[in-house]
C-alpha cells in the first residue's frame, strides 16, 4: 500500500499512486542492478524512492518539481551529467533541511548530510570534467554609481550621479546586472555630464550662474546635534560643495515653516551660522517680527555673499545651542518633532540652503586647487607659449591611462587631441583642454565595461586578460575603475601570480574605496535602500522621523563595516554580541546611557536583544508594513537572503490580508492562518510564515514588544526544517547551525554582485568550493572574496 | 588678481537660489513670453498627444458621472467642470491583458495594452507602446520623439510586485517590447534634455554645435571598439549606434529649433521642489514650453507610480496612497482615494487650462493636442483591471465633441481607444493589441 503521507485529499488514494509505487520497484530494481556505484549513487536513489517519489512524481509534481526525469537516465552518472540543474535543487532543499518536509518522514540528519556530501562531490567531478560555462556580455556600461566613483577616482570630484545619470534597473537584486543596454538618453545625458564636469574640474564658467539647492528631508528633528557638525551646535546640516573657481559665491538659506507658512518654533528667535571648513564665515541673526503675525520676512534676508577658494569644501549650515530646555508639551514626549500638531519643533529648523555662483570671479586661467595639480601632475597650470599642446597632450595622457583602463596606443590619442586642436584655436587652451577631457568622458572606452572576444574564440572559455582582471577587480571591490598601483600589477603581467592578486585584494579591502561594499553591495542585498522610502504610518509610530531612518542605516553600515575592516566572520553578522548605537537608536532601542549623535560600537548584554542583522531596525522595518509587522515579508527576505531558498513569486490575483474587522481573527497570526488555509497560498506561506513569526517580538519599527495591542506576542515559529524557533536567538542558532547555507547565500549574493550576472543552479560546485575554502579560514570575509577571486567563473569568460 | 563682474537679472538669480519654486516655471517667464504671439507650430489641426497616469484606480462613485452630459461632475472631477467641453469621460474600459490583476501589469499595459512576461530577471518583455507608435511616426519632425516624465525620483531596490520586474512598474513608455523607457523626475533634467543649458537662442545654438562634436567623437571610437568584441556584442553595438544616430538626430532638429522657434531666454530650474503639487506644476509647465516651442510631440506622465506609497498632506491625506487603496469597503478610506483622484484630477485640469490659453495659428494648444487620462487599474483593493477611470481631452480642431459621458454597455478594451487615438493623430492602424474596433462617436464626422 502506497503511504498516504501527503494528506491534501485525506481518505483518498492519490490518483498517481499506480505510477509511483512502479516507479519505487523500477528504482530499486536499477540500484539493485547498477553496475558500477561512484558515487554512492545507492543511498541517493534509496533516498529518493523512499521519501521523495510520492510527491515528486506525477502529472501534477509537488513544487512543480518531477524526478521522474532524473531517474530514467541510464546510469546516475549520466543522470548527474545531464541533469545538474536539478540534482542542484536537491542539495539545496536536502541541505537547509527543507526536503522532506518536517511533517513527513525523514531520514535521520546524519543520513542526509552524508548524501548531500556525495552528491556534491559527483556534481563537482561533473563540473570539472565539463565545466560549467555561462556566456557574459562582454561590454556594459557603467552604473550611476559605478561613474560617481569613477568620476572621484579620476578627477577627485565629488558629483551625485542620481542627479545626472537616468536610474539602473534593478535585476537579480542588483543594479549591475541590467546593464547591457545604451539608451539615447543615458548616451544625452553623458555628454551633458562630460561638458559640465571638464568645465567644473578646469574653473570654466557654466552659462548663466550654476548651483544647487540641498534641501533637509521635512521628517528630519533638528533639536540636537547633527553629525557631521562641531559640538555646541544644533540642526541643519553639513555636506561637501566643489566651488569650481575662486571667487564670491551666494548663499541663501530658507527655514521651515508649517502648512500656515509660519516659520515653525521661532519662540524668541534664533542664530544661524554658516561655515566652510568648519571655518565659522558669517552668523545671522533669526528675529520674531516685532508685532504682526506675518512671518514672510523672517528668513528673507538670510543670503550672504561669501568669498571661496576654488575647490571642494565642507560646507555647513547650522544652529548654534542656546542650552538645553526641557520640552512643555501636554501629551507624552515623542523622540521627534517637526510635526506642529503631535510633536512641534520647539527651536527653528533649516529648510534648504542654495549655492549658487561664482558671481564674481577672482582669478583667471586654471584656478589652482588639489583637483587641478592631480590632474596637471607636475606640469605648469600655465603652459609658457609654445608648450601648451605638449602640456595638454600629457595631462590627456594621464587622464585616459586611468580612465581606459589600460595602456594607451597613439591611436587612442588622436580623437581628444583633434577636439583640442579645434578648441583651443577659438577658445584658448583652457577650452582645448575642456574639450580634450570632456571627449575622454564620453569615450566608449570610459563610459562601457569592455572584455573583448576573440574571433577565433567563439563558443570557448577564455581567460580574462589582465586588464580585464583588473576592471573586475576593482569594480567588484571598489565600484570604480583601477587606481594606478592595480594597472601596473596589470601592466607587468604580475596579476596573474595568485600571490600578487590576494596581494592586491588585501590592499584593496583596506582601501577606504572598499566602502563601496557597504554603501554598494550591501545596501542592495539588504534592502538598505528601500529606507529611503520607508514611511511608516505616523498615527501609529508617532516617534518615527528621518533621524531615525538615518540611524537604521548607519547601524547596519557600521555593523557590515566591521565585518569587512576587521576581517571578521561573516556568521557574526547572523550572531553578535555587539552593535552600534547612538543616543536617538539608543531611546529607540531602550538601551540607555547612550548620549550622543555619533555612533560608536556597543558591546551589550545579552538581556538587550540586539546585535545580529535580524534584531537590526533597518532589516525589520523594511520588511514591514506601514500598519505593522509582516511575518510573510520577513520570512520571505530569510529566505531569499540568508537561507538562499527563495520562494516563487505568488501567484496573481491574490488579495492582501484583510484588515482588522470585528468578526475576522484579530491577530496577523490568525489572519495569516485563515490565508493558509488555502493550499495554493500554503506551499509557499507554509515555508515564509513561520519564519517571520520567530521575529514577531520586534514590531513594524524594530522595537521589542511583548503585545501586539492589547494581545500577547506570540514569537513561535517554524524553521523550514521543522525546528521551532521561540525567539529571534532560536532562529539565529539553527541559521548558525548549518552556516554553510548562510554563507553559500553570500557568496552567491557576491558572486552575482561581481560577475554581474545571475547565478544559476550548475555554478553550485563553484560556490560550494568557496565556501569550503572559507570554512578553513572560520569563514572571514576576506577569505570569501578571496575564494570568489580566484574561482573559475571570476577568472574566464564565455565567450558568444 | 583680474576681477570680472558679471550682471545678472534678478529672475536668474531667484530661480537659482530655488525661491522661484514658489512660482512655477511658467508664471515666471510669461512676462518674457507676453507679447509673442503664437507658436513655432505649423498648420496641422492635431499634431500631439500626451498621456497622464495615475496609479491604483479610483472609487468609482465620486468619479463617474450620472448622465451622458458632465454638466455636474462628480467629486473627483470637479476640477474640470469649466473645461468640460474640451473633455469626454469614457466608463466601461478595461485591460484583459493585464490580468491576472497587478499593479505592474496596471503600469505596463496601461499604453501597451499587452501582456507582460513574468518575469524578475532581465528576460523581460511586453510590447511597444502607443505613445512610441506615434513617436515614430509624429515625433520624427522634433528634435525629441517623445518626452518621458514621472514623479518619483527613488527607485525601489529588492523585489517588485508578484513576481514582475522592476521595470514594468517603473515604466510607462517602451519603444520596442524589450526597451523600456526611463521617465525622469528631475525638473532640471527635463529642462536640460529639452533646452540644454538655457541662455540666450545664439548661446543655445552654440552649446549644441559643441555636443554635435563630441557625440561625433563616440560614433569613431565605438566602431574603432567593434574589432575587439564577438558577434553578439557586436550587434549590441549596432543598436548603440542607432541609440547615438538618434541622438545626433535631436541634436540637429534642436539646432533647426533654436533658429525656427519662438521661446524666450530660458532660466534653468536647479532642484526638484519639496510639495508634490509644486513639483507636478512644473513639469507640466515643462510640457507646455515642449509642446509651444515644438520640441517634441508626444509625452507620457507618470504621476505617481503604483503601489506609491506617498502621502498626500497638502489635501489632508496623510496616510499612505498604497494602503489606504486597499479599503475594503471602508467608506473613510473610499473617501481619501476620491480626495486623491480630486487632486491629480485638478492639476491636469491647470495644465489643459494654460495650454488653451497658449495661443497657436488658428487656435490654442490644447485644439492642436490630444491627451488620454487614466489608470490601468479600475477597483484598487481587487487589483481589477475592468471598469478603468479614463478621460479625453482636448483636441478640439481634431473635432473632439467634449462635453459627453460616453458609456459602454459591455466592457470595451482600452485598446479600441488607443486605436481611434493613434488615427486620429495620423497612424494609419487597423488593429492594435487587442482592439475590437474604434470608438467612433468620440470624433465629429469631418465635414468637407
Amino acid at each position: 500500500m502506497v503511504r498516504n503521507s501527503r494528506s491534501r485529499f485525506p481518505g483518498t488514494v492519490p490518483p498517481n499512486a499506480m505510477i509511483q509505487s512502479l516507479i519505487r520497484s523500477f528504482v530499486l530494481i536499477a540500484v539493485v542492478l547498477a553496475g558500477h556505484l561512484t558515487f554512492g549513487e545507492e543511498k541517493v536513489y534509496r533516498l529518493l524512492a523512499e521519501y521523495c517519489v510520492d510527491c515528486h512524481t506525477g502529472p501534477t509534481p509537488s513544487g512543480q518539481f518531477s524526478i521522474e526525469g532524473l531517474l530514467e537516465l541510464g546510469t546516475a552518472d549520466e543522470s548527474i551529467s545531464r541533469e545538474r540543474a536539478s540534482w542542484e535543487r536537491i542539495i539545496r532543499r536536502l541541505r537547509a533541511g527543507q526536503m522532506p518536509p518536517p511533517q513527513h518522514p525523514r531520514p535521520e540528519e546524519v543520513h542526509i548530510m552524508e548524501i548531500v556530501k556525495d552528491l556534491g562531490r559527483a556534481l563537482e567531478a561533473s563540473d570539472e570534467q565539463r565545466p560549467f560555462y555561462i556566456a557574459t556580455p562582454g561590454i556594459r556600461r557603467l552604473t550611476r554609481m559605478e561613474y560617481q566613483n569613477a568620476i572621484r577616482d579620476l578627477l577627485g570630484l565629488q558629483i551625485d550621479a542620481a542627479t545626472i545619470l537616468p536610474k539602473d534597473e534593478s535585476s537579480h537584486g542588483f543594479d549591475n546586472i541590467t546593464t547591457g543596454e545604451l539608451t539615447p538618453t543615458f548616451i544625452s545625458r553623458a555628454v551633458q555630464a562630460a561638458e559640465s564636469i571638464s568645465r567644473q574640474v578646469l574653473g570654466i564658467e557654466e552659462l548663466g550662474p550654476a548651483g544647487i539647492t540641498i534641501r533637509i528631508p521635512p521628517d528630519r528633528t533638528q533639536e540636537s546635534r547633527i553629525e557631521g557638525l562641531p559640538y555646541g551646535t544644533r540642526g541643519g546640516i553639513a555636506f561637501d560643495y566643489h566651488f569650481p573657481n575662486s571667487g564670491k559665491y551666494e548663499f541663501q538659506m530658507r527655514l521651515t515653516r508649517d502648512r500656515d507658512e509660519k516659520v515653525e518654533g521661532l519662540g524668541e528667535g534664533a542664530e544661524l551660522d554658516v561655515l566652510i571648513d568648519r571655518e565659522p564665515r558669517h552668523r545671522f541673526a533669526i528675529r520674531k517680527p516685532d508685532r504682526s503675525d506675518d512671518h514672510t520676512l523672517v528668513d528673507k534676508n538670510l543670503r550672504v555673499r561669501l568669498d571661496v577658494d576654488a575647490g571642494t569644501h565642507r560646507i555647513g549650515v547650522t544652529f548654534p545651542q542656546q542650552g538645553e530646555s526641557l520640552l512643555e508639551i501636554k501629551r507624552q514626549p515623542f523622540d521627534v518633532s517637526y510635526n506642529r500638531h503631535r510633536h512641534p519643533r520647539s527651536h527653528v529648523a533649516l529648510y534648504e540652503v542654495s549655492i549658487i555662483g561664482p558671481i564674481e570671479i577672482r582669478s583667471e586661467g586654471v584656478p589652482s586647487n588639489p583637483i587641478t595639480r592631480t590632474l596637471f601632475d607636475d606640469l605648469p597650470l600655465e603652459p609658457p607659449v609654445g608648450q601648451e599642446r605638449a602640456v595638454a597632450r600629457q595631462v590627456l595622457l594621464r587622464l585616459a591611462r586611468l580612465a581606459y583602463r589600460r595602456p594607451v596606443i597613439e591611436k587612442d590619442m588622436e580623437i581628444s587631441l583633434s577636439m583640442y586642436d579645434q578648441a583651443s584655436s577659438n577658445g584658448g587652451f583652457l577650452s582645448g583642454l575642456e574639450a580634450g577631457i570632456a571627449s575622454i568622458l564620453v569615450n566608449p572606452n570610459f563610459l562601457l565595461r569592455v572584455e573583448s572576444s576573440p574571433d577565433d574564440s567563439i563558443g570557448q572559455p577564455v581567460s580574462l586578460s589582465p586588464f580585464e582582471l583588473a576592471s573586475r577587480l576593482s569594480f567588484f571591490l571598489w565600484s570604480s575603475i583601477p587606481d594606478d598601483e592595480l594597472l601596473k600589477t596589470a601592466e607587468n603581467g604580475r596579476i596573474n601570480q595568485p600571490e600578487v592578486l590576494a596581494e592586491q585584494v588585501d590592499r584593496m579591502l583596506r582601501d577606504p574605496k572598499s566602502e563601496a561594499l557597504v554603501n554598494n553591495f550591501a545596501s542592495q542585498w539588504l534592502y538598505l535602500r528601500n529606507l529611503s522610502s520607508l514611511a511608516p504610518d505616523l498615527r501609529l509610530y508617532p516617534d518615527f522621523d528621518d533621524n531615525l531612518r538615518h540611524a537604521f542605516r548607519e547601524e547596519t553600515e557600521h555593523f557590515f563595516r566591521e565585518v569587512i575592516r576587521e576581517n571578521h566572520s561573516v556568521l557574526s553578522l547572523i550572531r553578535s554580541n555587539h552593535t552600534y548605537l547612538n543616543e536617538r537608536l539608543a531611546i529607540h532601542y531602550d538601551v540607555p546611557g547612550i548620549l550622543g549623535s555619533e555612533f560608536r560600537r556597543i558591546a551589550l548584554d545579552p538581556a538587550y536583544p540586539r546585535g545580529g542583522l535580524l534584531r537590526q531596525g533597518s532589516v525589520l522595518s523594511v520588511t514591514s508594513y506601514a500598519t505593522r509587522t509582516s511575518p510573510t515579508i520577513r520570512g520571505n527576505w530569510i529566505l531569499e537572503n540568508i537561507i538562499g531558498t527563495p520562494p516563487p513569486p505568488p501567484p496573481p490575483n491574490v488579495p492582501a490580508l484583510q484588515e482588522k474587522k470585528d468578526s475576522s481573527p484579530s491577530t496577523t497570526r490568525e489572519r495569516l492562518a485563515l490565508h493558509r488555509s488555502n493550499p495554493n497560498c500554503a506551499s509557499c506561506h507554509d515555508l515564509m510564515d513561520p519564519i517571520g513569526f520567530a521575529l514577531e517580538n520586534y514590531d513594524a519599527l524594530g522595537r521589542w514588544r511583548n503585545w501586539d495591542n492589547d494581545l500577547a506576542v506570540d514569537p513561535e515559529g517554524v524553521l523550514p526544517d521543522g525546528t521551532i524557533a521561540r525567539s529571534v536567538e532560536d532562529l539565529e542558532v539553527s541559521l548558525l547551525e548549518r552556516p554553510e547555507v548562510f554563507v553559500g547565500t553570500l557568496v552567491e549574493k557576491l558572486m552575482t554582485y561581481g560577475l554581474g550576472r545571475g547565478i544559476e543552479l550548475e555554478d553550485g560546485p563553484q560556490i560550494r568550493k568557496i565556501v569550503q575554502y572559507a570554512s578553513g579560514q572560520q569563514y572571514r570575509f576576506a577569505s570569501i572574496i578571496h575564494g570568489i577571486v580566484k574561482s573559475r567563473p571570476f577568472q574566464t569568460r564565455l565567450v558568444k | 588678481m583680474i576681477v570680472t563682474k558679471k550682471a545678472l537679472d534678478r529672475r536668474t538669480l531667484l530661480r537659482g537660489s530655488g525661491v522661484a519654486f514658489s512660482l512655477p516655471l511658467l508664471d515666471a517667464m510669461l512676462p518674457a513670453m507676453a507679447g509673442e504671439a503664437g507658436t513655432a507650430a505649423g498648420a496641422a489641426n492635431l499634431r500631439r498627444i500626451g498621456y497622464v497616469y495615475i496609479p491604483m484606480g479610483y472609487y468609482a462613485p465620486e468619479w463617474t458621472p450620472e448622465g451622458p452630459s458632465l454638466e455636474n461632475l462628480p467629486s473627483s472631477l470637479s476640477p474640470l467642470q469649466e473645461l468640460a467641453n474640451d473633455v469626454t469621460v469614457l466608463t466601461g474600459m478595461d485591460l484583459q491583458n493585464a490580468y491576472p490583476g497587478s499593479h505592474a501589469t496596471s503600469n505596463s499595459a496601461f499604453l501597451s495594452a499587452a501582456r507582460a512576461k513574468l518575469t524578475e530577471s532581465t528576460d523581460y518583455y511586453l510590447g511597444t507602446t502607443v505613445d512610441q507608435i506615434a513617436a515614430k511616426k509624429i515625433g520624427i519632425q522634433t528634435q525629441l520623439p517623445s518626452l518621458e516624465m514621472s514623479m518619483d525620483l527613488l527607485s525601489t531596490v529588492g523585489q517588485c510586485d508578484n513576481g514582475y520586474a522592476c521595470v514594468y512598474q517603473n515604466n510607462l513608455s517602451w519603444s520596442s517590447p524589450t526597451t523600456p523607457l526611463p521617465a525622469e523626475a528631475h525638473p532640471r533634467l527635463v529642462f536640460e534634455t529639452l533646452f540644454g543649458e538655457g541662455g540666450t537662442p545664439s548661446q543655445r545654438r552654440e552649446a549644441l554645435r559643441r555636443k554635435a562634436s563630441l557625440l561625433d567623437s563616440v560614433t569613431q571610437e565605438i566602431n574603432r571598439l567593434k574589432g575587439k568584441l564577438g558577434a553578439t556584442d557586436r550587434e549590441r553595438i549596432d543598436q548603440y549606434m542607432e541609440s547615438i544616430r538618434d541622438v545626433e538626430r535631436r541634436i540637429q532638429q534642436a539646432e533647426a529649433g533654436v533658429r525656427d522657434n519662438l521661446l524666450p531666454d530660458l532660466d534653468r530650474p536647479t532642484g526638484v521642489p519639496a510639495a508634490y503639487a509644486d513639483h507636478a506644476r512644473l513639469m507640466f509647465d515643462l510640457q507646455v514650453l515642449a509642446f509651444q516651442g515644438d520640441i517634441t510631440r508626444v509625452s507620457t506622465f507618470q504621476l505617481a507610480r503604483e503601489a506609491s506609497t506617498r502621502t498626500y498632506p497638502e489635501i489632508g491625506v496623510s496616510d499612505p496612497h498604497h494602503p489606504i487603496t486597499h479599503h475594503g469597503g471602508n467608506i473613510e478610506k473610499l473617501k481619501q482615494v476620491a480626495k486623491i483622484n480630486q487632486f491629480h484630477v485638478s492639476l491636469f485640469a491647470e495644465f489643459l487650462a494654460k495650454l488653451k490659453s497658449t495661443p497657436e495659428a488658428g487656435g490654442n494648444l490644447l485644439d492642436h493636442s490630444i491627451f488620454l487620462y487614466g489608470s490601468g487599474m479600475g477597483d484598487p483593493d481587487a487589483h481589477d483591471h475592468s471598469n478603468l477611470p479614463i478621460i479625453v481631452a482636448g483636441g478640439g480642431a481634431g473635432n473632439h465633441r467634449g462635453g459627453r459621458h460616453i458609456r459602454f454597455d459591455k466592457p470595451t478594451p482600452l485598446s479600441n481607444l488607443h486605436l481611434t487615438l493613434l488615427n486620429k493623430v495620423g497612424i494609419p492602424l487597423e488593429t492594435f493589441a487587442d482592439s475590437t474596433g474604434k470608438i467612433e462617436d468620440l470624433f465629429d464626422p469631418v465635414t468637407l
